[in-house]
C-alpha cells in the first residue's frame, strides 16, 4: 500500500459561500494531463516552470473562429497578429492553416518572410515603421496601414523614389460607444481625418488605397461596438467607390476578441461573447450595407488572443507556504510576473496538478522575484499544497510569450503538445551564455 | 482530290460541270439568294451533275450551251424551291432537281435537231488517249483486262458510275479516296453493295447483274446516306442502311416501270424518295433516340459521330438554369435523396444540409437550444436568378427535439428560375426572410436564415426543386451545376451532379484573376505572337444565336467558347489545324476560374482530333458499334503568387490519348496569367514547342 499523502492541519471559518450545482464546494478538479501528456512527466522532462502549447487546441480554434465567419461571409481572410504570440513554431501553425501575418514592428515583418509568408500576405501595421521597413514592405507588396499623417508622406516620398506603388489602407478610429476609445491609433473617423487621409492617397497618385482597418481595442466585451465600426469602416468604402472611384477590396476589422479569461474586477460570472457573436454582427453590418454580391469587400480579421490564450498552459511547483501578519495564507511558487505577464490583467485559473485533498484552502499566490509586486493572484482557492507539488495555469498562451521579461529569473523552455500528443521545445530556455552575448565589457573593466 | 482528278478523266464533262457551277453561282448571287447557302454550294451542286451528265452526253454546239444555260437556270430555281420546302422539316433536297432537269433534257433533245448525242462515251479510251498517252492508255487497259472477282470488279464499275463512267480504275481511284476520306463511309459502301446483291440474288429481279448506275447511284448512295451521313452512325443506322437498300431497290424497279415508258432511266430518283422518306420518318421521332438525324452536317460521318458523342458528353446541361448550393461556407449533407428520415415519397428528391464541426458535431455549448447549433442563423442564399414566387414567415421556431407538424415546412421560400422550375428553402429562421413575394433575386443575394421551425427537430436547411410554385410541391430531380466535395480529404469537383449525404460540400470561389483573364467580351482583342507561326489577330465576336467565338483575322480560324461563373470551355474549332488559335483551343479547352482548391479539370476531346493512325483507323471502323480508344483533357491550375490582388497563376493542361486502358500524353500546354490577363502559352508536342506571348490590344 503507497504511504499517504502528508496533509497539513488547517483551521478554516465556516463560509457557505456561492453555491454551485455541486453544493458549496469549490471545483478544483486536478489537470494532470494536457493533450494526453502527463503533468508531471513535462515538468521532468523540461523542468519547472515550464510553456506548454496545445497545437490540436490552436488549430480547433482558428477553425471555429474561420467557419463562424466563412459560413456567413463568402470572403473571410484570418491574419495571424504577430505581437500576440510570434514564435516561429506557432505562427507556422497558423499559417498553415491559411493564416496571414499581421505585424506591428519591422522585426516581426522580417519574422513574417522568414516564416516564409508571402510579402503580399503580410499586413503592416503600427505608429512606428522605419524608412528601411516600410521601403521593404513596399517591395514586397505588403499591405500597409497607414498610422498618421506623417507616415503618408514618408510612404509617398518613398514611392516617388521607389517609382512603386504601395498597396495602402488606413487605420481608422471612430466612437463606437465604448469606453476607452482608442482614439491615438490611425485617422479618427468622425472629425474627418480618415476622410482627409483617404483624400490625399488618391490625390497623390503614387499610392494604391486598398482596404480600410479598424481596431477599436481589446478583450471586446461588446459585440454591439464591432457592428458600429464595421457600418463605419463600410460608409467609407462607400464613399470611396463613389467619390474618389476606388474599390475598397478589403475591410480589416482588426482583433480584440476576448478569449474566456476573467478580467480582474469582473464581479460574478460575466459571459464573454463567443466569435460567433462577433462574427454574426460584423458579417451582418456588411451584408446588409448594400454592396454588390461581386463587390463585396475581403473581410480580414486580425485575432491572436481568442485562437491561443487557451492553448497555452504554465506548468510550476511550489516553493515554500508561509502566513502573513494577517493572517492569511501565502504560497510561493517558482513563476510570477516574470514571465505571466497577464496576471496583471486577470485572475487566471489554477488548477492542482495532483491528487490533492478536498479541503480548500484560500491563499495570496506570489511569484518567485524578491520584489513586492509579484503576485499571480491575490486570492486564490486551492487544496492545500506541499513543497514540489505542482500548478496548471490555464489561459496564458496570449502575449505572455512575448511580453515576458528576463529579471531575476530567467525565461523558462515552451514546449508544443503536438497533435499526435509528441512534444517538442520550440524555444529553450535561456542560459547565461545567452544572456551575456549581446554584453560588450569595455577594455578597462575587464578582468584582469 | 482524287474525285476530282477521276472526274475529269472525261475532260469534257468536267469542263461542262465547271461552267455549270460557275453560272449557278453567278447566278445565285445575281438573284440575291442567301449568301452563306450560295458559299455551301447548296445551290449549284445540282449544276455541277447536270454539267457532267450533259457533257458526257452530247457534242459541243450553239444549241447545247444554251440549253446549258436554261437548265442551270432552271436547276438553280429548282434548288432554291426544294431548299425552302423541304429545308423547313429540316430535310435535304439531294438530287431531286438534277433528275428533274435531266429528264426534262432527255425528253426535249429528241426534239432538237440542232443537238445530237456524242459518242465519247462510247470511245472513251480516245479520251484518256488525249490526257496521258500511250502509257496511260495501256494502264488503263491493263486494270480493265486484269482478273478479279465479279464481285469486286461490280463494285469498282459501280463506283465509277457515280462519276458517269464505267471502269475499273476510276471505280479504284473512287474508293481509295473515300477510305482516306471516311472509314465509315467505305464500310457503308460495302455494307450496301451486298445488301443490294444479297437481295437480288433471292428476287431476282436481274438475273444478269444490276445495273452499274443502278448500284452505285442507288444502291449504295442510300446506304451511306442513311447509315451514316445524315444520320449520327449507329447500329440501329446501319440496321437502316440495310432496310433502305431493299426499298430503293424495289422503288427503282417500280419507277423504271414507269419512266421506261418514255425512254428514261431513274437515274438517283429511287435514292431521293428513300432517303427523304426515312428521313422524315425518323424526323417524326418514331426511332426516338435511336436514330438522330445529324444536327450539324460536317460532311464526315467520323466527325458527326465524335463531335455528337462529345457533345452528348460535355454540353448537355450546358443551357439548363444553372444552380448552386443555397448557403455560405462547408456544409454536409444529412439527408440526401431519398433519405431514410423524411425524404420519402413525392418528397424523396432534397436535401438537407448542417453545419458541423471536426468532430461532426452540430453544436458547440449547452444548452441545446437552437442558438447553440453551428448552422442556424446562417445565411441562406439564392441558388439562381428569379422571382420570388412564395414566402412564409412567421412559423415559431422549434425547441430542440420538438416539431410542428401542423407547419410542416416551417419558414419557407419558393423561388421561381423559369417557368415550371422551382426552387424551394424551408425551415427558415422566423422573421428571417429579405426578400418580398415578387421580388427579382439574383444567384448569391442573402434571402434569410437557416433555421428551425416546421417538421424540424434540430436547426437544417431544406432544399429541393420543383415544378410546381406551392410550398408543399412535390419534389423535382435536378443537379447542381457546380460544387466542391470534400469526402474524408479527398476534394474533388462536381459539375451537374446531386450531392450524396455525408458529403462536406462548398461553393467554390471563383478566382477574379482567372475570371478577368477568360472574359472574353465581344470586342476585345488579342495579338498572339509567336517564332515560327502566323501572327494571331484575335477578336471575339458574339453571332446572332448568342454564341461567342474568338475569331483570327489572320488564319481566319474560329474558336467557339461557353462561359460559367466557374469555368470557361471551347466548344468548336473551325479552321487550319496549324494556327495559334488552335493550340490555344487545345490549351484552354476547359479551365476552372477558380484555385482554390487546387482541382484538376477534366474534359474529353471529340476523337477526330487524334492523330491518324492504324489503331484510329481501327476505331473509325467500328465507332458506330463501340468506342475504344479516348481523347482526354485536363487542366490544373496553379497559383504562383499567393497575392490576393495580383496574383500569377499557372495552368497546365495536357491531352492524353486513351486506348483501351492504355494512356498517353499527346501534347502539353502551360497557360500564365499575370495583371488579371492571358500573358502567354506554350505549346509543346513531341519535339515542337511553341511559345506565344498574347498582348491585349486597345483601342
Amino acid at each position: 500500500m503507497a504511504k499517504l499523502k502528508y496533509e497539513r492541519p488547517i483551521i478554516k471559518k465556516m463560509n457557505a459561500g456561492m453555491m454551485n450545482k455541486f453544493g458549496a464546494q469549490s471545483e478544483n478538479t486536478p489537470v494532470t494531463h494536457i493533450d494526453g501528456v502527463s503533468v508531471k512527466s513535462l515538468i521532468e522532462k523540461y523542468g519547472s516552470p515550464v510553456f506548454v502549447l496545445s497545437e490540436q487546441k490552436m488549430r480547433q480554434n482558428y477553425k471555429a473562429a474561420v467557419r463562424a465567419f466563412n459560413t456567413r461571409y463568402p470572403k473571410v481572410q484570418f491574419a495571424w497578429s504577430y505581437k500576440t504570440h510570434y514564435n516561429n513554431a506557432v505562427c507556422n501553425v497558423f499559417h498553415q492553416e491559411g493564416s496571414w501575418a499581421e505585424v506591428v514592428s519591422g522585426f516581426e515583418y522580417r519574422k513574417a518572410l522568414g516564416n516564409g509568408v508571402p510579402g503580399s500576405n503580410i499586413i503592416f501595421n503600427g505608429p512606428d515603421k522605419h524608412g528601411d521597413e516600410i521601403r521593404l514592405a513596399i517591395e514586397n507588396d505588403s499591405l500597409i496601414h497607414i498610422d498618421h499623417f506623417e507616415e503618408l508622406y514618408l510612404l509617398i516620398d518613398i514611392c516617388s523614389q521607389l517609382n512603386k506603388k504601395a498597396r495602402v489602407a488606413i487605420r481608422v478610429n471612430m466612437d463606437t460607444g465604448i469606453y476607452p476609445m482608442w482614439d491615438r491609433f490611425g485617422f479618427n473617423y468622425e472629425n474627418g481625418q480618415a476622410w482627409q487621409a483617404l483624400n490625399k492617397i488618391v490625390e497623390s497618385g503614387k499610392l494604391l488605397l486598398v482596404g480600410l482597418h479598424s481596431h477599436i481595442g481589446t478583450y471586446m466585451l461588446s459585440t454591439a461596438a464591432y457592428g458600429v465600426a464595421a457600418a463605419k469602416l463600410c460608409d467609407l468604402a462607400v464613399n470611396c467607390k463613389s467619390q474618389l472611384h476606388t474599390q475598397i477590396k478589403y475591410l480589416d476589422l482588426g482583433g480584440g476578441f476576448p478569449s474566456a479569461n476573467t478580467l480582474k474586477g469582473a464581479i460574478g460570472l460575466v459571459q464573454t461573447p463567443s466569435v460567433d457573436e462577433f462574427a454574426e454582427v460584423i458579417t451582418s453590418t456588411i451584408l446588409n450595407y448594400g454592396f454588390k454580391t461581386e463587390e463585396l469587400p475581403l473581410l480580414i480579421l486580425e485575432s491572436g488572443r481568442v485562437l491561443i490564450d487557451d492553448a497555452g498552459y504554465l506548468l510550476g511547483s511550489v516553493l515554500a507556504n508561509k502566513k502573513l501578519s494577517d493572517g492569511r495564507k501565502a504560497t510561493i511558487m517558482d513563476f510570477g510576473v516574470n514571465i505571466m505577464f497577464t496576471s496583471f490583467w486577470y485572475d487566471h485559473k489554477i488548477s492542482p496538478a495532483q491528487e490533492a485533498s478536498q479541503f480548500n484552502e484560500e491563499t495570496v499566490m506570489y511569484g518567485p522575484l524578491c520584489m513586492n509586486i509579484d503576485i499571480v493572484r491575490e486570492a486564490v482557492t486551492l487544496p492545500l499544497l506541499n513543497r514540489g507539488d505542482h500548478v496548471v495555469v490555464h489561459k496564458v498562451g496570449a502575449y505572455n510569450m512575448t511580453q515576458w521579461m528576463q529579471f531575476i529569473a530567467m525565461r523558462p523552455n515552451i514546449v508544443l503538445i503536438d497533435t499526435n500528443s509528441q512534444t517538442h521545445i520550440v524555444r529553450k530556455a535561456e542560459t547565461l551564455e545567452y544572456l551575456e552575448q549581446l554584453e560588450v565589457i569595455p577594455e578597462h573593466l575587464q578582468k584582469k | 482530290m482524287l474525285l476530282m482528278v477521276v472526274s475529269f478523266f472525261n475532260p469534257f464533262a468536267g469542263i461542262t460541270g465547271f461552267i455549270a457551277v460557275f453560272f449557278a453561282i453567278s447566278l445565285s448571287y445575281f438573284t440575291g439568294l442567301f449568301k452563306p447557302y450560295i458559299k455551301s454550294g447548296i445551290y449549284s451542286y445540282n449544276a455541277l451533275i447536270i454539267g457532267i451528265g450533259m457533257g458526257s452526253l452530247f457534242n459541243f454546239n450553239l444549241a447545247f450551251w444554251v440549253l446549258l444555260v436554261i437548265i442551270t437556270i432552271l436547276s438553280v430555281m429548282l434548288s432554291a424551291i426544294f431548299q425552302n420546302r423541304l429545308g423547313k422539316n429540316g430535310l435535304p433536297f439531294l438530287t431531286l432537281p438534277f433528275v428533274i432537269c435531266f429528264w426534262i433534257v432527255l425528253l426535249v433533245t429528241k426534239d432538237f435537231e440542232a443537238i445530237n448525242f456524242s459518242f465519247r462515251n462510247i470511245y472513251w479510251l480516245n479520251d484518256v488517249y488525249e490526257i496521258g498517252n500511250q502509257n496511260l492508255v495501256q494502264f488503263v487497259m491493263f486494270m480493265e483486262k486484269i482478273e478479279m472477282p465479279s464481285l469486286l470488279s461490280t463494285f469498282f464499275r459501280a463506283l465509277s458510275s457515280l462519276y458517269f463512267q464505267n471502269n475499273i480504275f476510276a471505280g479504284l481511284l473512287i474508293a481509295l479516296g473515300i477510305l482516306i476520306h471516311s472509314r465509315i463511309v467505305f464500310s457503308l459502301l460495302i455494307v450496301g453493295f451486298f445488301t443490294a446483291y444479297t437481295f437480288n440474288a433471292i428476287v431476282l429481279a436481274y438475273p444478269e447483274g444490276i445495273n452499274y448506275y443502278l448500284l452505285g447511284g442507288n444502291f449504295i448512295l442510300v446506304s451511306v446516306a442513311i447509315g451514316g451521313f445524315f444520320v449520327i452512325p449507329s447500329r440501329h443506322s446501319y440496321f437502316w442502311a440495310i432496310i433502305s437498300v431493299p426499298i430503293t431497290f424495289i422503288i427503282a424497279m417500280a419507277l423504271g416501270k414507269i419512266t421506261g415508258q418514255w425512254k428514261l432511266p431513274v437515274y438517283s430518283m429511287p435514292f431521293c424518295i428513300t432517303v427523304l422518306s426515312l428521313m422524315y420518318f425518323f424526323s417524326l421521332k418514331a426511332q426516338k433516340g435511336k436514330i438522330v438525324l445529324t444536327p450539324l452536317q460536317l460532311f464526315s460521318p467520323e466527325k458527326n459521330l465524335y463531335n455528337y458523342l462529345n457533345a452528348k458528353e460535355r454540353l448537355l446541361n450546358s443551357n439548363i438554369i444553372r444552380l448552386q448550393l443555397p448557403f455560405i461556407g462547408k456544409w454536409l449533407v444529412s439527408q440526401g435523396y431519398d433519405g431514410t428520415l423524411t425524404h420519402k415519397g413525392d418528397w424523396s428528391k432534397a436535401l438537407d444540409f448542417i453545419i458541423v464541426d471536426n468532430e461532426l458535431k452540430t453544436y458547440d455549448k449547452f444548452p441545446a437550444q437552437p442558438e447553440n447549433f453551428y448552422c442556424f442563423g446562417k445565411p441562406v442564399i439564392a441558388p439562381a436568378n428569379g422571382y420570388v414566387q412564395l414566402i412564409e414567415d412567421s412559423v415559431d421556431d422549434n425547441e430542440i427535439g420538438k416539431i410542428n407538424q401542423q407547419q410542416n415546412w416551417g419558414n419557407s421560400i419558393v423561388i421561381k428560375h423559369a417557368e415550371g422550375l422551382y426552387t424551394k428553402l424551408s425551415h427558415l429562421r422566423q422573421y428571417s426572410i429579405r426578400v418580398k413575394e415578387g421580388d427579382y433575386v439574383k444567384r448569391g443575394d442573402i434571402i434569410a436564415a437557416c433555421g428551425n421551425s416546421g417538421r424540424s427537430p434540430e436547426p437544417h436547411l431544406h432544399f429541393q426543386v420543383q415544378t410546381t410554385p406551392h410550398i408543399g410541391s412535390k419534389t423535382f430531380a435536378y443537379p447542381l451545376s457546380f460544387y466542391i466535395s470534400n469526402i474524408s480529404g479527398n476534394i474533388t469537383v462536381n459539375e451537374f451532379s446531386v450531392p450524396q449525404e455525408t458529403e462536406l460540400i462548398y461553393n467554390g470561389a471563383p478566382n477574379p484573376t482567372l475570371t478577368n483573364a477568360f472574359d472574353f467580351l465581344p470586342g476585345y482583342n488579342l495579338s498572339v505572337k509567336a517564332e515560327g507561326m502566323e501572327d494571331g489577330k484575335w477578336e471575339v465576336f458574339t453571332d446572332a444565336y448568342n454564341v461567342s467565338y474568338i475569331y483570327c483575322h489572320t488564319t481566319k480560324s474560329m474558336a467557339f467558347f461557353k462561359q460559367t461563373e466557374m469555368a470557361f470551355y471551347f466548344t468548336a474549332y473551325e479552321g487550319e489545324k496549324n494556327t495559334l488559335l488552335y493550340y490555344f483551343y487545345l490549351a484552354c479547352y476547359k479551365i476552372y476560374l477558380s484555385t482554390d482548391p487546387e482541382v484538376i479539370a477534366t474534359d474529353k476531346f471529340p476523337l477526330q482530333l487524334a492523330k491518324i493512325t492504324v489503331i484510329k483507323w481501327l476505331q473509325d471502323f467500328v465507332s458506330p458499334f463501340i468506342i475504344f480508344s479516348r481523347l482526354h483533357y485536363e487542366s490544373l491550375n496553379k497559383a504562383v503568387t499567393t497575392d490576393f490582388l495580383n496574383p500569377s497563376i499557372t495552368i497546365e493542361s495536357k491531352q492524353i490519348l486513351q486506348f483501351l486502358s492504355i494512356k498517353k500524353t499527346t501534347n502539353q500546354s502551360v497557360i500564365e496569367i499575370n495583371d488579371n490577363q492571358i500573358s502567354s502559352f506554350t505549346f509543346q508536342k513531341n519535339n515542337k514547342r511553341i511559345k506565344a506571348t498574347c498582348t491585349p490590344k486597345e483601342y
